[in-house]
């Protein structure tokens, strides 16, 4: 049997993290502004009053930019699992498949539909219906969201599947538990409002740059109104749902939590559970297995992590131990089910379902058996290979711990400022605090950095597992020669630095334009442009 | 008749608008939480617009 | 017959008629894609041609990865294999299809000739080449790839990407798939655009169509004499989805046509293809481009259930390992997904279908020059 190449594997781990993390530079902004344009047309349609539909056409044509991207790069995603996770999408394509496929019959068709209306059905629609289609536009866009949400649950906790030793795969076997699974809805709430302040900090930074500058004040002031009671509620969400996710880790993905918080060894190692400290800086060295120059808080982590007074967080180096009867165990487990495979006989399947749920372990050590074939493992070399295998389950706690640090400090920043910028602009002091404009003009890139650091958390932490427990990320890619993943991600980089080049290009000269300046369209005082699309007459059946 | 219609469709959405709370109010506590919270912070900041409005009639024009 | 079957029986005719409806609507924005620089001879007249499938193309992706969602989910072992082996062409496919929403987007948006001429040509790319990787991904399947799996089901390639490449009857399948393309582009700025845009799609929808009867009639006799794939041994159509166990197969000159002579009935599928050909080429020389586009898109089933029906039951026969092909019968996902996603399938296809009319129905019209380029919305 070839061997999965360690190469292979690493490039395209680098290139699907690389193009995910792309997609999701242009994602948040998407969950987040339509809603936002939402709000603006409701404000419109209520109060009848033209300045709202300029703001909804304005930040429309912003949105549009971005978009866009968006769905372009998600198309990348989609196609990735296939091309370059093939053992995946075999292992768990029946039930991981689903929702994405859902996605796209509930979701992406409405979302893509509805939003060419949005952008081309102001003269064709009535108030009300056009209002309408740009809630559904939002709708789509955040249902999208939901159902990739629900799939990548899956892969942190899996729920409403089972392995069946004949297909060599998860089948699907409970639909209410894959969709409503913790892990799923706890993400995609997170993830959607975290979209929903990367939009408002998006709109409050332009509009104070507009305020700064004392240009469309009429504009930017309702917009950064509008933006700032947005973001305000939506970053105390997102806080609050930080922290569900974090005491689910801490459930389903012990490894994950305690690479999270720099955790090596059991919280209670030192005196008590309860005096544990939560470590707002430290250097954690994966080779040496410990944290150096520790800065916590004494009495914090237990309560913030367990909800409890006194449970037990496990540390690293303890759940390694306890990894290795687990690797032995799985090890069997593989063993008899490629017997099984080969025989169909009652006996191997017997001791296949005695050590099932350590079959993800047996994967683990597949990767140090020689030739990669668990047949070869002897009582002589068994010990040194379960000894590397465990010391795999351990995902880089620096990078996991670091990015969830930075997400999280942006994240109270941003209730800070939001705080400051609602409270300032409900009060009609904006003009009087130019340091909080500047600031907000500064800040608008920060919740995007902010979501990248909540991915490379969530899915860094989920190491080395890529269906947590059951399926070791090795064992996942498609076994491609190097040359594969040289050419595509050669194509990735040129295509997409174009595309973001081109991006920022077009984001700052409209945003500095202005609404009015490139959009005559907007302002039906002024006279207006005639609408791209003339309405058909009746006698005009010339287009059949 | 196009009033009668009027309410049955509404009659409808709120109809769904129950199943969908009750369905994510038993199994999905966060998916209801998303639903209630996004209409509301949509609601509230377009209140907060009106505001405006409301402040800059009577006020002196700051922002 | 049991559930299953029935399951995996209506999921593989679904296939094809995702795959039939990407073609279609798919198809149409990518002919319109490649067309713009020979219809549009200046800026003003290519940013009509852009117009007219402006409000619609982003909905009409979404048949395209709706095909990937659905193919992960109720073939996921075709969908891993598939995606894997085509890998180096799924790539190539993959950026041009991200090329086009960004052209798209952004052409117009940067008054600058250089600017719109590059992503004029994006266009072009973005077009021509997804359209004949379509084609020749059948025309490959056709002729059976060469994979194997392990025992934990994994893939194995066991031959070079160059062979799905070069290769005459896959190149004569993706031009082909073109062909038609650029007879779906043609009639759909025919309905939407006038004089110039008109005359000369006029002239592409014609011949598109023309050149793709002609070529689905040389494929036709191609299939007939090459190799194709046969069960030598009874197989359990409600068998566990896996293709380590359970079939044998035998590679036979003249295999795929064993369903036609079996059912002679069949023989209404390739007949359906060039009446759309041939029918669409006469309504554009009548004038009647809605009818020559639904001619295209009746060209489109047709092609695409004659090589269903052709290979039926297999989806993607292996040529160094033939036991180990993937058919309707070992490559689908489980009862209990099929069942799930078919509910979803019946209960949004019909809100899909009725909102994509109403939004094409709202857009109804003639693009005029003058009007997109005022208009600072317009693409």
């Amino acid at each position: 049997m070839p061997l999965i190449d360690p190469s292979v594997v690493d490039l395209s781990r680098l290139q699907f993290a690389l193009t995910a993390l792309y997609h999701f530079l242009f994602v948040p902004l998407t969950l987040g502004m339509t809603f936002i344009l939402a709000a603006m047309e409701t404000v419109y349609v209520i109060t009848g009053k033209p300045i709202y539909k300029e703001m909804t056409q304005f930040w429309g044509k912003l949105f549009g930019i971005n978009f866009a991207i968006g769905v372009a790069t998600g198309l990348t995603m989609e196609f990735e699992f296939g091309t370059n996770w093939s053992m995946y999408s075999h292992f768990v394509g029946d039930v991981f498949g689903t929702p994405l496929a859902i996605e796209g019959l509930m979701a992406f068709f409405m979302e893509s539909t509805f939003i060419g209306l949005m952008f081309f059905g102001w003269d064709r629609l009535s108030k009300p219906g056009h209002l309408a289609v740009t809630y559904l536009t939002a709708l789509g866009s955040n249902l999208s969201a939901l159902w990739i949400l629900i799939a990548n649950g899956f892969m942190q906790n899996p729920k409403g599947a089972s392995f069946d030793p004949v297909t060599m795969r998860m089948q699907f076997t409970s639909f209410l538990h894959l969709v409503f699974s913790d892990d799923a809805q706890a993400k995609f709430v997170h993830t959607s409002i975290a979209g929903f302040v990367t939009g408002s900090l998006f709109v409050m930074g332009i509009s104070a740059f507009y305020i700064l500058k004392k240009r469309h004040k009429e504009l930017a002031a309702r917009s950064f109104r509008m933006a700032a009671i947005f973001g305000i509620i939506s970053t105390l969400a997102v806080v609050t749902l930080g922290d569900a996710l974090g005491r689910l880790d801490y459930l389903v993905q012990p490894t994950k939590i305690a690479a999270i918080e720099g955790l090596w060894q059991n919280s209670n190692a030192h005196s008590s559970a309860m005096a544990a400290p939560w470590l707002l800086f430290a250097l954690p060295n994966d080779a040496t297995q410990s944290n150096s120059a520790e800065i916590g808080i004494p009495y914090v982590l237990t309560p913030l992590v367990t909800h409890s007074e006194n449970k037990v967080i496990p540390g690293l180096i303890q759940q390694e131990q306890q990894a290795a009867p687990r690797i032995e165990n799985g090890i069997k487990a593989l063993d008899a089910l490629q017997q099984y495979g080969q025989d169909h006989d009652a006996a191997s399947l017997a001791t296949f379902k005695q050590y099932e749920q350590d079959m993800g372990y047996g994967f683990l050590a597949q990767r140090y058996a020689p030739d990669q074939n668990l047949a070869l493992v002897t009582p002589q070399n068994q010990q040194e290979i379960v000894q590397k295998a465990s010391r795999d389950i351990v995902p880089n706690v620096f990078v996991t711990f670091w990015s969830f640090r930075i997400m999280m400090f942006l994240g109270f920043y941003f209730v800070a400022l939001f705080a400051f910028a609602a409270y300032f602009s409900l009060t009609n002091r904006l003009e009087k605090h130019p340091f909080l404009l500047k600031l907000s003009v500064w800040s608008i890139p920060l919740p995007i950095l902010a979501c990248e650091f909540g991915w490379i958390t969530a899915e860094a932490g989920r190491q080395p597992w890529s269906v947590y427990g059951w399926l070791p990320t090795f064992q996942a890619a498609s076994s491609h020669p190097v040359g594969y993943m040289v050419f595509s991600l050669i194509g990735f980089a040129l295509l997409y630095s174009t595309f973001i080049a081109a991006e920022l290009y077009l984001m700052f000269k409209f945003a500095r334009l202005g609404p009015h300046e490139h959009d005559s369209h907007t302002a039906p005082a002024q006279g207006g442009a005639a609408p791209m699309f003339a309405k058909p007459g009746l006698a005009d059946k010339s287009w059949q | 008749m196009s009033t009668f219609f009027k309410f049955v469709g509404l009659a409808l959405v709120i109809g769904f608008a129950l199943f969908l709370a009750v369905v994510a109010g038993d199994y999905g506590p966060w998916y209801f939480a998303w639903l209630v919270g996004t209409t509301m912070i949509v609601l509230i900041s377009a209140a907060g617009a009106v505001l405006f409005d409301t402040q800059e009639k009577s006020g002196k024009g700051d922002i | 017959m049991e559930i299953y079957v029935f399951l995996k029986v209506i999921w593989a005719v679904l296939l094809g008629v995702l795959l039939t409806g990407l073609a279609t609507m798919v198809g149409m924005d990518m002919g319109v894609g490649a067309l713009l620089r020979f219809v549009g001879r200046n800026d003003a007249e290519r940013r009509v041609a852009l117009n007219i499938i402006g409000p619609h193309w982003d909905g009409n992706q979404v048949w395209f990865i709706l095909g990937g969602g659905a193919i992960f989910a109720a073939f996921p072992t075709l969908y891993a294999t598939s995606f894997s082996v085509f890998y180096v062409v799924m790539i190539l496919l993959l950026f041009s299809m991200i090329l086009r929403p960004v052209a798209f987007e952004y052409r117009s948006k940067v008054d600058a000739s250089r600017w719109r001429a590059s992503w004029d040509w994006a266009f072009l790319v973005s077009g021509a080449l997804p359209m004949i990787v379509y084609g020749a991904a059948f025309g490959n399947i056709l002729e059976g790839v060469g994979f194997h799996y392990s025992w934990t089901g994994q893939y194995f390639q066991d031959e070079s990407f160059l062979s799905y490449l070069l290769n005459p009857f896959a190149i004569l399948c993706g031009v082909m798939s073109l062909a038609l393309a650029l007879h779906q582009g043609g009639t759909m700025l025919m309905m939407r655009g006038e004089e110039p845009i008109y005359g000369r799609a006029r002239k592409f929808a014609i011949g598109g169509a023309l050149v793709a009867a002609a070529l689905f009639a040389v494929g036709g006799v191609w299939v007939a004499n090459m190799n194709g794939f046969a069960f030598t041994a009874p197989v359990n159509p409600a068998m566990p989805a896996t293709p380590l166990t359970g079939q044998t197969v035998a590679v036979q000159p003249g295999a795929w046509l064993h369903n036609y002579a079996t059912y002679p009935l069949m023989w209404l599928a390739p007949i359906l293809g060039f009446v759309g050909m041939l029918g669409g080429a006469a309504m554009v020389a009548l004038r009647k481009p809605a009818v020559a586009w639904w001619c295209g898109a009746l060209a489109w089933a047709g092609t695409i259930s004659t090589v269903g029906l052709s290979m039926f039951p297999f989806l993607m026969p292996s040529t160094t390992s033939p036991n180990q092909s993937l058919t309707v019968w070992n490559a689908t996902g489980s009862e209990y997904n099929l069942g799930w996603m078919l509910f979803f399938a019946l209960v949004f296809t019909p809100i899909i279908i009725t909102y994509t009319s109403w939004c094409f129905y709202v857009m109804r019209g003639k693009v005029k020059v003058e009007a997109v380029v005022k208009d600072t919305h317009s693409y």
